[in-house]
């Protein structure tokens, strides 16, 4: 370990400035073997990853009675619309959108927010009581759903959220995941980088937004992703709290296809295909970012 | 001085309460309104939805409660049946035996596919990424009718292709251990994407010049995995362990999708088991009590990896 | 270079903060904007209507609405829950004081019942003819909701495998088959066209209930003293039951583990499905690969199947001006001229009598699966309607059956976990313990 860093003081400064240029004209033997033993486990990954979906996707175009045919078949033996034509016609698919996206942004923003400071403040400060709560933040993940929802309802109708979509947002902030990504990133980050600062006389707080965060933007995008998804596919807990309908969100809407006795599945995979495009779409501009980011928390100069 | 200073600041700040890193100590114990501040947000959403409605789900655990009238105090009567209750017993067997072999696959595929999309030899990059989300996207409803048109006992397209091979239709649903093979499998495909997301943040976090130096030194790929990715990832990869450890004992979904907890109630996990002993014989105080001791049990798996993290942070 | 990044860093970060506070005092806005629901008016216009159904099933209701507004210019939203959250949703609803005006539920719930509107009116005008066999009264005769419309169990049988087998069924109800010759005939074609299985059966109580009477026995049924037991008949159709779930006559999976029985059907190689009447309308539309027919529910002896209310229309009385505008609207909906186009585009079964609703159906097996079953209606046993009565009665008396442990504990059975005396033990116990006194 210690001859690399030694090494690395050495081999930085001449090889960094040489290598961008160089990695791209020319290939090294043994390179190519690389390409191709990583592309194919990756791709092998692929398609079995991709062959669930596939039949998911293509039989989202098949009309009602062929989906349960026998013989299986893979591809539709006709291409129809219907099931998204129906899907559509269902129930108010623009204003459930609408709402969905309102709570989704807002939800994501805040948690993020919330998430952010307290991931760095469990991460970077050392006294007993963060510690306390740190163990309260996983607690939250360890009680299931039901057992919360009539007590978390009576809680949220006593505070005058209900039928409001703030009783969706709100409850929703606190995520131990998030706390969780952000204080395993802050752990990361030197503590030397905030002595440095506090020796420069910054405040702890400007240190946090000045520096911290900054820094953090990776993981701000990832748990985004996290979030938007989270709060796209809530559905129980966004049907008990709204009684207006022209608030509901995405999820009721397609929930509502699944009958008391019977599933239209060809409305249903259409539903679903369509609801998931905007997540897809996110997941697209977000990930950019994540990949192309340059992070090396704060460790140069 | 900057590479072991990642070391440092994992172990100062968690290796509390040992003498002598007491000594060690880097900072004096000042600073209290700034942590505060930061996370008073998150305390007071932590004390209005999640204590709350905690303390009102803990007192009906000593009642008799059945959603209608008024709950009766029972004391400590719940936690008694549940304790002596076989199936709650069997439930939690399952459980475990289904998180031990969840958890690993799902660690080494998520990081294995993360490896992969930050590596610049894998090809088809843009497709494979968007790919390997798509699954996590899809609700649990989704999820168990397309692996079970794929492993269906009756008319499943893996039982087809073996059939027309000549071999005999495996009972995916029949068997419970096969049947619950079927939803390790189904879980992990369905998780893999959260996973990934956070390696690859994680990976990504790894100076390049780590491996620059490392390669130079004529480190193999292999090599610069073990001895640089993975140590430096190490807080990610613990919250991936315990996120998906929890999340995994938590499952009830995509069971009852795919199965419905069979054959029978083979394939009750310790949730379907509070639902149906509980919720659905309208025996909330029951249900509740349950739900504590499922919360005890996964407080101390939270804790037991804790310590296990602190100790290996520490070496 | 961190100085820069700070530069930015702080700009950006000062606009998501920016963002983040307009944005949170936009959703405060929405909070402080949802209490003002719909209080009344002294003269009610607004009315809102909950029922959880297909789109399909809603057009009938969406019609209604629109037919009545033009009449008395009382709008009423309709509003469709899904059914897997419908029940608790009412329950929270009761707790925060935001029930809907009429609602179409599934089963009526001790916790909001004494919110219920007394319907006792519209039963007793004659003119509307409703089968007062659907209908539970409180002890003290009111009546607190009224069936939308009635559904029975049925069988289905894939008509291209029968007749590719060559083998005959009956049609008219007033000749109809024991179960073995069922199953007999079943096998036969199943052999003879090298299909997989001989029936599929809905994993529901409310499926096995109707063999069960149709052999004779009650099942689960409580005595005078309210205390729940099973008789011999029930034991020996459970067994019976049970043993055909053997692979061969019918797949293991559907009541061990939630195989989806319609899919299976639908896939065309089972030879019969017994489910119920609602399926008529999808299949009309969804089964276009082979024939399919409605045919007679097998008596043995006894003639009879498991009937019950596809959805209780209640009102509620939310306030005073409200319940009256409710009741008028169900009173007129509930007049045959009315009812009878409700029937019609929903695809009803009738809770009046002597409407001859027809259907829009253009499916010829829906049209005569249709026929058969109004046929049917009036001959099964009066055992036919005990469950829906039962149940109505027991919410009425402060309690409900949550959840039957029937498909549960015969799924064990049926896996091998338990005996079949042991299953319907657990089963009687279950009862006893949510509804028995």
């Amino acid at each position: 370990m210690s001859t690399s860093a030694d090494m690395r003081t050495k081999a930085v400064l001449p090889n960094e400035a040489a290598r961008p240029a160089s990695r791209k004209r020319r290939m090294a033997p043994g390179e190519l073997g690389r390409h191709l033993s990583t592309t194919t486990l990756l791709w092998v990954f692929a398609i079995g990853f991709a062959f669930p979906l596939l039949w998911f996707i293509l039989s989202s175009f098949k009309p009602a009675g062929d989906l349960f045919s026998y013989p299986l078949t893979l591809l539709p033996k006709q291409w129809t619309l219907t099931g998204y034509a129906t899907a559509w016609q269902s129930f108010n698919f623009a204003q459930y959108f609408g709402n969905t996206i309102v709570v989704a942004c807002v939800t994501t923003v805040l948690t993020v927010a919330a998430s952010c400071a307290t991931g760095y403040a469990l991460a970077k400060y050392s006294n007993r009581w963060l510690k306390v709560f740190f163990v309260c933040i996983l607690a939250t993940t360890m009680l299931p759903t039901e057992v919360m929802l009539a007590p978390s309802f009576l809680v949220v109708r006593d505070l005058g959220l209900y039928n409001s979509l703030a009783g969706i947002i709100v409850p929703s902030i606190l995520t131990a995941t998030g706390v969780l990504m952000f204080r395993a990133f802050f752990l990361t980050v030197p503590d030397d980088l905030v002595e440095a600062a506090r020796i420069d006389g910054a405040r702890e707080l400007s240190i946090f937004f000045r520096i911290m965060v900054p820094l953090s933007r990776p993981i701000m995008v990832t748990l985004a992703i996290f979030s938007f998804q989270w709060r796209w596919n809530d559905y129980i807990w966004p049907l008990l709290v709204l009684n207006d309908p022209n608030k509901f969100t995405l999820q009721i809407g397609i929930e509502s296809i699944v009958g008391a006795q019977n599933i239209n599945w060809s409305v249903l995979l259409g539903a679903s295909v369509i609801s998931m495009i905007p997540l897809v779409l996110i997941y697209l501009v977000f990930q950019k970012y994540v990949m192309n980011a340059n992070i090396n928390a704060g460790l140069k100069d | 001085m900057t590479l072991t200073g990642n070391a440092t600041a994992v172990s100062a700040s968690e290796r509390e309460g040992t003498p002598a890193p007491k000594l060690r100590r880097m900072r004096p114990n000042r600073y209290t309104a700034a942590p505060l501040i930061l996370i008073s947000a998150n305390v007071v959403l932590f004390a209005l939805f999640f204590v709350w409605p905690a303390v009102i789900g803990f007192g009906y655990s000593f009642t008799d409660y059945t959603g209608v009238g008024d709950p009766q105090f029972v004391g400590a009567k719940n936690y008694l049946d549940l304790v002596g209750d076989p199936s709650f017993y069997s439930a939690l067997l399952r459980t475990l035996e289904f998180t031990l072999m969840v958890v690993p696959l799902s660690y080494v595929v998520s990081l294995l596919i993360a490896n992969f999309m930050v590596s610049k030899y894998a090809k088809g990059k843009p497709v494979a990424r968007i790919i390997f989300f798509l699954p996590w996207l899809v609700s649990p409803i989704i999820t168990g009718v397309v692996w079970r048109w794929l492993f269906g006992e009756n008319f499943g397209l893996v039982n087809f292709v073996i059939e027309s091979l000549g071999g005999k239709p495996v009972p995916w649903q029949s068997n419970a251990n096969l049947s619950l093979l079927v939803v390790v499998f189904a879980a992990t495909w369905a998780g893999m994407a959260f996973s990934m997301l956070l390696f690859i943040a994680a990976i990504k976090n790894v100076p390049t010049s780590y491996y620059e130096a490392a390669a130079l030194d004529g480190a193999g790929p292999a090599r610069l995995f073990f001895s640089i990715t993975l140590p430096n990832i190490a807080p990610t990869s613990f919250i991936v362990i315990l996120l998906t450890t929890i999340g995994t004992m938590k499952e009830y979904a995509l069971f009852v999708s795919l199965n419905n907890g069979g054959p029978g109630t083979d394939n009750n996990l310790l949730v379907q088991y509070i639902y149906q002993t509980g919720f659905q014989r309208g025996q909330i105080g029951y249900a509740s009590a349950a739900s504590f001791v499922l919360m005890i049990i996964l407080m101390a798996v939270a804790l037991i990896q804790l310590a296990v993290n602190r100790k290996a942070a520490s070496r | 270079m961190t100085l820069t990044k700070s530069q930015t860093g702080t700009s950006r970060l000062r606009r998501v903060l920016a963002m983040a506070a307009t944005v949170s005092a936009a959703a405060l806005v929405l909070a402080g904007c949802s209490s003002s629901g719909n209080s009344s008016a002294s003269e009610t216009k607004k009315l809102t209507l909950w029922l959880s159904s297909s789109a399909a099933q809603q057009a009938g209701y969406d019609q209604l609405a629109t037919q009545y507004k033009k009449k008395t210019g009382v709008s009423i939203k309709i509003v469709n829950i899904p059914y897997s959250g419908y029940t608790t949703k009412l329950r929270d609803a009761a707790q925060a004081n935001a029930l809907p005006d009429i609602a179409s539920v599934p089963s009526l719930d001790p916790i909001w019942t004494n919110k219920l509107i007394d319907l006792s009116s519209i039963v007793k005008t004659t003119s509307n003819h409703i089968n007062e066999n659907f209908i539970a009264k409180t002890s003290d005769g009111r009546v607190l909701a009224i069936p939308s419309d009635v559904t029975a169990s049925g069988l289905f049988i894939n008509k291209s495998l029968f007749d590719q087998a060559g083998v005959s069924y009956p049609t008219s109800p007033s000749k109809t088959w024991t179960w073995s010759d069922f199953i007999k005939a079943a096998d036969k074609v199943r052999q003879a066209t090298g299909a997989k299985y001989d029936l599929t059966y809905d994993a529901s109580p409310s499926r096995l209930r109707a063999m069960v009477y149709e052999m004779g026995g009650k099942y689960v049924h409580a005595d005078s003293s309210g205390k729940f037991s099973t008789d011999a008949k029930t034991q020996k159709a459970v067994q019976y039951f049970v043993s055909l779930n053997n692979d061969t006559i019918m797949p293991k999976s559907v009541w061990t583990s939630g195989a989806d029985p319609s899919a299976l059907f639908q896939s065309g190689q089972v030879v019969a499905y017994w489910s119920g009447v609602w399926q008529v309308a999808s299949f009309a539309d969804t089964i276009t690969k082979f024939d399919w027919a409605s045919v007679p529910t097998p008596a043995d002896p006894v003639q009879a199947s498991d009937v019950n209310s596809g959805g209780l229309v209640v009102g509620f009385k939310n306030n005073s001006s409200e319940a009256t505008a409710a009741k008028k609207f169900l009173s007129w909906m509930y007049e045959p001229a009315q009812y009878k186009k409700l029937t019609e585009v929903n695809g009803y079964l009738p809770v009046e009598s002597g409407l001859n609703p027809e259907y829009p159906f253009k499916s010829a097996a829906a049209q005569d699966a249709f026929k058969l079953y109004n046929e049917e209606l009036p001959l099964y046993a009066p055992i036919s309607g005990y469950f829906n009565q039962a149940q109505t009665k027991w919410v009425l008396g402060g309690k409900s059956l949550t959840t039957d442990p029937s498909v549960t504990e015969l799924g064990k059975a049926i896996n091998g976990q338990e005996t079949v005396t042991a299953a319907l033990k657990n089963i009687v116990d279950g009862y006893n313990q949510q509804v028995g006194k």
